[in-house]
């Protein structure tokens, strides 16, 4: 299939979802579930009140920090995984009990612990991404190919000078696709954990989800879709502009 | 002596026993300079999980859980494998689904609980609804990526020598998409016990959902620890389960 043909007949899939939801939607009521129409008409009302776009960007920040503390935290525990035997022996059993413990399961524990404000917020988004970075992070340092580290050793460099100078550019993309992952579970965490206390823009779903129509509803659900399709797009051309031959490999990470 | 301990007593087994056992120790020796309201200690959740009158809590919730964890799961294989499978070998359909399916699954699954609520109630069904939105999608990509990867020519040998539609599938499809339905049920069933609790939480609260909202009243976060580890136990055993089973049927493949 040419690259035309896959547009032509990604533009027909998504034309005949929009019509087929704005048939059910004006079939079942916008109480159920609004047409594509009436959200159009409302998005434009959401953007204009403001309460949509500041609740957001209130919310992003809090849950940047959560996100920066994963990367700051996760990547260089990854890349010592990867590196250094017996870190690896450690964590790893401890990372395969984390990454399958459910982080709506810690909820409640960590909003008895923490309260409801920017610590908890903050935390949920951090133990919900750190651990698909250092997994990433790992996945990197440990495929780093081992004739670039040994002639960097026979001529002379010491470790710290094969960490800067092999090692971190070849783990370089790893760190941008954990990122990129990281993200995608953060964005998913800091609603779960704001719909749970009913603040920030999580909170503001919950609400919008108690009126009696769904257009607003569907609304704030697609600004959540644009961002967090903005930020993987971000990110991948950044990965794509740094290291295009590598990124690709690691895409499915 | 015969091989047998020495294979199931392995030195990576027994580092990653001291390695948890260490962290163990350790969380017990930072939790004892604190209260059990901030930092509950390793102890007190393993007194918590061995008390029986907690213990047959803790089943009869377990039970309730399972059931809508199974069905939605059940109803997630149920789709995601034959769309998977037909997204896979008909690039038109892939071409026309794979945008819908990625702006949908762009966005998170608990957002789209008021939505359960009006379509589904409280309970059960809606339970039902919120595992199968969170497994599907996750097994949906890894079945798509594992029917594009048949090789053309596998088909064009059964097809030549006289394979019907129906051996078609049972002898070359189902085995060279085996590797990854595994894969898709081992991602799909993590997700499906997120889920699970998720629901019970952001819904009615029922079962454990119910457990942790009445220890969270009572500031009793020995228990609400508890049952974030015997979440995380059912998450290992499910993937251990699958593991086995890949292990049975899929001897012949080599993972890469």
């Amino acid at each position: 299939m040419t690259r035309a043909q896959r547009l032509f007949w990604n533009a027909a899939g998504i034309v005949l979802f929009l019509l087929a939801w704005e048939i059910v939607g004006r079939w079942l009521g916008s109480r159920i579930i609004a047409p594509p129409s009436g959200v159009a008409k409302e998005y434009l009302e959401l953007l204009r009140a403001g309460t949509m776009l500041s609740e957001l960007a209130s919310s992003l920040r809090q849950m940047l920090v959560g996100f920066g503390f994963a990367c700051a935290i996760g990547m260089p525990l990854g890349i010592l995984m990867g590196r250094v035997k017996w870190i690896e022996r450690i964590m790893t059993p401890w990372i395969g009990m984390m990454v399958v413990t459910s982080v709506a399961a810690m909820v409640p524990l960590f909003l008895l612990i923490l309260g409801t404000g920017f610590a908890f917020r903050a935390t949920i988004v951090f133990v919900a991404s750190v651990w698909y970075i250092v997994i990433t992070s790992y996945n990197g340092a440990r495929g780093v190919d081992p004739g670039l580290v040994s002639v960097a050793k026979s001529f002379g460099a010491t470790p710290l000078q094969t960490m800067v100078k092999v090692v971190l550019p070849a783990v370089y993309p790893y760190l941008i696709a954990g990122a990129r992952i990281g993200l995608v579970h953060a964005i998913r965490a800091m609603v779960m954990a704001e719909m749970f206390v009913i603040l920030g823009y999580g909170g503001l779903i919950h609400q919008t989800g108690m009126m009696a129509d769904t257009e607003p509803l569907i609304g704030l659900l697609v600004t959540l879709m644009a961002v967090s399709v903005a930020a993987t797009w971000l990110l991948r051309t950044v990965g794509n502009k740094v290291a295009p031959s590598y990124e690709q490999r690691v895409a499915g990470a | 002596m015969s091989t047998f301990p020495s294979r199931l007593v392995t030195p990576e087994r027994l580092t990653q026993a001291a390695s948890i056992l260490g962290g163990l120790v350790i969380w017990e020796l930072i939790a004892s300079q604190y209260s059990a309201f901030i930092l509950p200690p390793p102890s007190a959740v393993l007194k918590r999980l061995f008390d029986p009158a907690y213990d047959v809590k803790l089943v009869v919730a377990l039970y309730g859980a399972l059931q809508h964890m199974l069905v939605g799961f059940g109803l997630a294989v149920a789709v995601a494998v034959p769309l998977g499978i037909a997204m896979g070998r008909m690039p038109r359909l892939n071409a026309m689904l794979d945008p819908i399916v990625n702006a949908l699954y762009a966005i998170p699954a608990v957002a789209f609980v008021p939505f359960l609520i009006i379509w589904f109630g409280l309970f059960f069904e809606s339970r039902v609804a919120l595992v199968f939105i969170m497994a599907f999608p996750d097994m949906l990509v890894v079945i798509v990526a594992g029917a594009r990867d048949i090789k053309r020519n596998l088909f064009a040998v059964g097809r030549s020598f006289g394979a019907s539609p129906l051996q078609v599938a049972w002898k070359i499809v189902l085995p060279a998409m085996l590797p990854f339905l595994m894969t898709a049920f081992r991602v799909g069933i993590a997700r499906a016990i997120n889920g699970m609790i998720t629901a019970e939480l952001f819904l009615a609260a029922v079962n454990l959902g119910a457990m942790m909202k009445t220890s969270a009243r009572t500031f009793d976060s020995t228990s609400l620890l508890a049952i974030v580890v015997v979440v995380c136990l059912l998450g290992l055993a499910a993937q251990s389960l699958i593991a086995a089973l890949e292990g049975r049927f899929l001897h012949w493949h080599h993972r890469r």
